[in-house]
C-alpha cells in the first residue's frame, strides 16, 4: 500500500467518473456536462435535458458500471482460481450456459419474472461450469488452458445450436430476445436491476473476503495448502462468487464476452500479483471500461447502434490471441 | 485383415487396399443412395418408391412430381452429399497437416473467414452476382487461414496448441465483426444472410450442385498427388524432411487446398460445424486404412452425415425447416467432448 498505489486508486476512480460523466453526457442529444452535473444534483422535471439524463442515460450508465465490474472481478476469480490465464466466464462457456437458461425458461413457460431471473441464470451458469471442468478435468493432462478453453467453445457452441434452434420453432417468443442475446444495455426492466443487486453485493463481497486467500492459490495448490488455506472451501466459495456475478450481469446485460478476460490482465499490469488489489481494480477498471465500450457502441456507427456485446468481443479477441501468443 | 495389392506397369501403379476399408465404402455409398432415396421420396408432398423411380429415369407420372424431384429435392440432397464431403476432406486434411486430432474448420476460423466475406457481400453490395459468392468465400478463408498461421507459426515450441487457441480467438473476433454487420446491413438483406449463416440447405438449386461438382473434379485429383506427402507430415516434421518432402510448401499447399475445400462447401450451404471435425475420426474408426482409402472413407462419411443431417432437419419438425447446421453441431459436438476426453496422451497436441 505504498503511494503510488494510492496515486493509481485516485486515476482510476477519476477515469470512472469522467468515464461515466461522457456516458451519460454522449448520445443522440448531446447533453452539456454542466447541465448533466445539474440534472443529477437539482433535478427538475419540466426540464427535458433532465428527464433525458434521469430517466434513460442514467439507468444505462448505472447498467454499465455494475455489468462491468461484475464481469471483471468474475474473470479475476477464475483466473487466479484455475491459475488460467485464459480464464473468463465467456470463454469457459459460463455467459452462453446462463443466457441459454433464461432462454429456455422464457421459451417453455412464457414470460420469466425478473425476480427469477437471476437465480436461473445462475442455474445455468453453474451446470455449464460444473460440465465444463469436468470435460476439462477427464482429459489425459487434466484440466489445462487448451482443455478447458476447448471444452468451453464445444459447449458454447452446443448450447448456441439448441438456442438457434428453439428460435426456429417459436420465433414469436424469442424475437425480443434476439438482440439481448448479442449483449445489450438498452430497455432492460428498472425491476431486473433490483432483482439482480442483491446477487452483485453477494458475489462482490464474497470476492473482497477471500481475495486475500486467491492470492495463496494463485502460487498453487500446495502453497495455498501450506500457508493454511482451506483449498476446497476456498475453490468452492470463489465459484459461488462467480456463479452469482456473472447470473446477475447476464440477467441485466445478456452474454458479454471477454470482459473478463482483458480487465483483470489489465489490472495486474498495474497492481502487480496481489489480489486484495486485483479485485477492487479489476471492478473499477471493468466499470470504466464498459462505459467507453457502450460509449464507442452508441458513436462509431450513429445513428445505428451497435450491440455492446459485439463491440466487447471485437475488442477482447484479439487481446486473447495476443495472450496465447505471448503466454503459451 | 486381409490386403489387396495391385501392381501395373511394373510396380509404377501400386495400391495396396484394405478388403474391410473397401466393404465399408461399399456400404456408406449404398447409404448414400438409399439416403438419397428417402429424401426423395419425404416431404409435405410424399411420393412412392417406384414414382421416385419414373421420375428419375423415365417419365415422371405427374407434373408435380418431375417439378418436386427434379427442381427441389434432388439438387438439394446432391448438394448436401457434395458439402458434406468437402468438408469431411478438408478437416481430414487439416488434420493430417497439423498433426491435431481436434482440427476443424469451423473451429479454426475458416468456415468463420468464409462466412464474413459471403455475408459483407451480400450486405454491403447487394447486387454482386451469387455465382461469384464461392470465390469470395475463398478469400475470407484464405486470408483467415494465412492470418492464423502467422501469429501462431511465428514462435517455436508448442505449435500446434497455439494454432487452435487462435483460431478461437480469431474466430470469436470474426463472428463479432460479422454480427455487427448484420445489424448494419438493412434488414432483408440481413435476413437472407441469416438463414444462410445457420448452415442452410434449402435454397440451393443446380448451379450449386455444378459448383461443388466442380471443385470436387478438379481439387480431388490434386488431393490423390498431395497424398504422398500427406501421408509423411503426418509422421512429424523432421521425420518428413528427413524423406525428402520440402515441409514448408507441402504444409502451405496443404492447408490451401484444405482451405479451398471448406470454402467452397461454406459458400454453397453456409458454415456447417463440426463435420470436418467428425467424418475424419468416424472413417478412422470403422476401419484400419492406409491415408487414401482414409480420404475415400472420410469423403462418404461427411456425405452420409450431412445428407442425414438435411432429411432429418426438414422432415422432423415439418412444415419447419431446422437448417443442417445446427443439427450437425448437435451430434458434432458430444463427438468432440468424447476426443478431448479420449485423445491419445502421447498425441502432439
Amino acid at each position: 500500500m505504498t503511494r503510488g498505489f494510492a496515486v493509481s486508486l485516485l486515476l482510476m476512480l477519476g477515469g470512472m467518473v469522467l468515464a461515466f460523466g461522457w456516458h451519460v453526457a454522449v448520445g443522440a442529444k448531446v447533453v452539456p456536462l454542466g447541465t448533466v452535473f445539474e440534472a443529477l444534483t437539482a433535478y427538475d422535471s419540466s426540464i427535458f435535458d433532465h428527464v433525458i439524463i434521469v430517466d434513460l442515460r442514467l439507468p444505462r450508465a448505472v447498467y454499465a458500471v455494475l455489468v462491468g465490474a461484475s464481469l471483471a472481478v468474475a474473470g479475476a476469480l477464475m483466473q487466479g482460481m484455475t491459475r488460467n490465464p485464459l480464464a473468463e466466464p465467456g470463454i469457459l462457456g459460463l455467459l452462453t450456459g446462463a443466457s441459454f437458461a433464461v432462454v429456455m425458461t422464457i421459451g417453455f413457460f412464457g414470460l420469466l419474472s425478473p425476480a427469477w431471473t437471476p437465480l436461473v441464470a445462475a442455474i445455468g451458469a453453474s451446470v455449464t461450469a460444473v460440465l465444463v471442468w469436468a470435460v476439462a478435468a477427464a482429459a489425459p493432462g487434466g484440466s489445462t488452458p487448451l482443455t478447458l478453453v476447448l471444452s468451453g467453445a464445444a459447449i458454447t457452441a452446443f448450447l448456441g445450436a439448441f438456442t438457434a434452434l428453439a428460435n426456429l420453432l417459436d420465433q414469436e417468443s424469442f424475437e425480443a430476445l434476439r438482440v439481448w442475446l448479442t449483449g445489450t444495455l438498452t430497455g432492460r426492466s428498472p425491476a431486473l436491476l433490483w432483482w439482480s443487486l442483491p446477487w452483485i453485493t453477494g458475489g462482490m463481497l464474497i470476492a473482497f473476503a477471500i481475495a486475500r486467500q486467491v492470492t495463496a492459490l494463485a502460487l498453487g495448490d500446495e502453497t495455498a495448502v501450506g500457508l493454511g488455506v482451506h483449498v476446497a472451501r476456498l475453490k468452492a466459495l470463489a465459484m459461488l462468487s462467480v456463479i452469482a456475478l456473472t447470473a446477475a450481469s447476464v440477467s441485466i446485460a445478456g452474454p458479454m464476452g471477454f470482459v473478463g478476460l482483458v480487465i483483470p490482465h489489465v489490472a495486474r499490469m498495474f497492481v502487480g500479483a496481489d489480489y486484495r488489489l486485483i479485485v477492487p481494480f479489476s471492478a473499477g477498471l471493468g466499470a470504466t471500461y464498459l462505459l467507453l465500450v457502450d460509449i464507442a457502441a452508441r458513436l462509431v456507427l450513429a445513428p445505428i447502434e451497435v450491440s455492446t456485446g459485439i463491440v466487447t468481443v471485437i475488442l477482447g479477441a484479439p487481446f486473447f490471441v495476443w495472450l496465447v501468443r505471448a503466454r503459451l | 485383415m486381409t490386403t489387396i495389392v495391385l501392381n501395373r506397369f511394373d510396380g509404377r501403379l501400386s495400391l495396396r487396399l484394405q478388403s474391410r476399408a473397401l466393404w465399408l465404402s461399399a456400404i456408406l455409398l449404398g447409404a448414400l443412395v438409399a439416403i438419397t432415396a428417402t429424401s426423395l421420396m419425404s416431404g409435405s408432398y410424399p411420393l412412392s418408391v417406384s414414382a421416385v423411380w419414373e421420375t428419375l429415369f423415365a417419365s415422371a407420372p405427374s407434373d408435380m412430381a418431375e417439378t418436386v424431384v427434379w427442381q427441389f429435392r434432388f439438387p438439394r440432397t446432391l448438394v448436401a452429399a457434395l458439402a458434406g464431403a468437402l468438408f469431411g476432406l478438408s478437416g481430414a486434411i487439416l488434420q493430417n497437416v497439423t498433426r491435431n486430432p481436434l482440427a476443424d474448420p469451423s473451429l479454426v476460423g475458416v468456415s468463420q473467414g468464409a462466412s464474413l466475406a459471403v455475408v459483407a457481400i451480400i450486405v454491403v453490395y447487394p447486387d454482386v452476382n451469387p455465382a461469384l459468392r464461392p470465390l469470395f468465400a475463398f478469400g475470407g478463408a484464405l486470408a483467415v487461414a494465412a492470418l492464423i498461421q502467422s501469429i501462431a507459426m511465428q514462435r517455436g515450441g508448442e505449435a500446434t496448441m497455439r494454432f487452435i487457441l487462435t483460431g478461437i480467438g480469431v474466430a470469436a473476433f470474426i463472428a463479432a465483426v460479422t454480427s455487427a454487420m448484420l445489424t448494419y446491413g438493412n434488414i432483408d438483406q440481413a435476413q437472407s444472410a441469416l438463414g444462410w449463416l445457420a448452415g442452410s440447405i434449402h435454397a440451393v438449386g443446380w448451379t450449386e450442385v455444378w459448383s461443388l461438382s466442380l471443385c470436387l473434379a478438379i481439387l480431388v485429383p490434386v488431393l490423390i498427388w498431395a497424398a504422398r506427402y500427406m501421408s509423411v507430415l503426418r509422421m512429424g516434421a523432421e521425420v518428413a524432411m528427413g524423406l525428402g518432402v520440402p515441409v514448408r510448401f507441402a504444409r502451405i499447399g496443404l492447408i490451401t487446398l484444405s482451405v479451398a475445400l471448406a470454402a467452397f462447401a461454406v459458400a454453397a450451404v453456409g458454415p456447417l460445424g463440426f463435420v470436418g471435425l467428425v467424418a475424419p475420426h468416424l472413417a478412422r474408426r470403422i476401419a484400419q486404412a492406409g491415408v487414401g482409402q482414409h480420404l475415400v472413407l472420410t469423403a462418404l462419411t461427411g456425405a452420409v452425415m450431412v445428407a442425414s443431417a438435411d432429411i432429418i432437419g426438414r422432415t422432423a419438425f415439418a412444415p419447419i425447416q431446422i437448417p443442417a447446421g445446427i443439427l450437425t453441431a448437435i451430434l458434432g459436438v458430444p463427438v468432440f467432448l468424447f476426443l478431448i476426453i479420449k485423445q491419445n496422451h502421447n498425441r502432439q497436441l
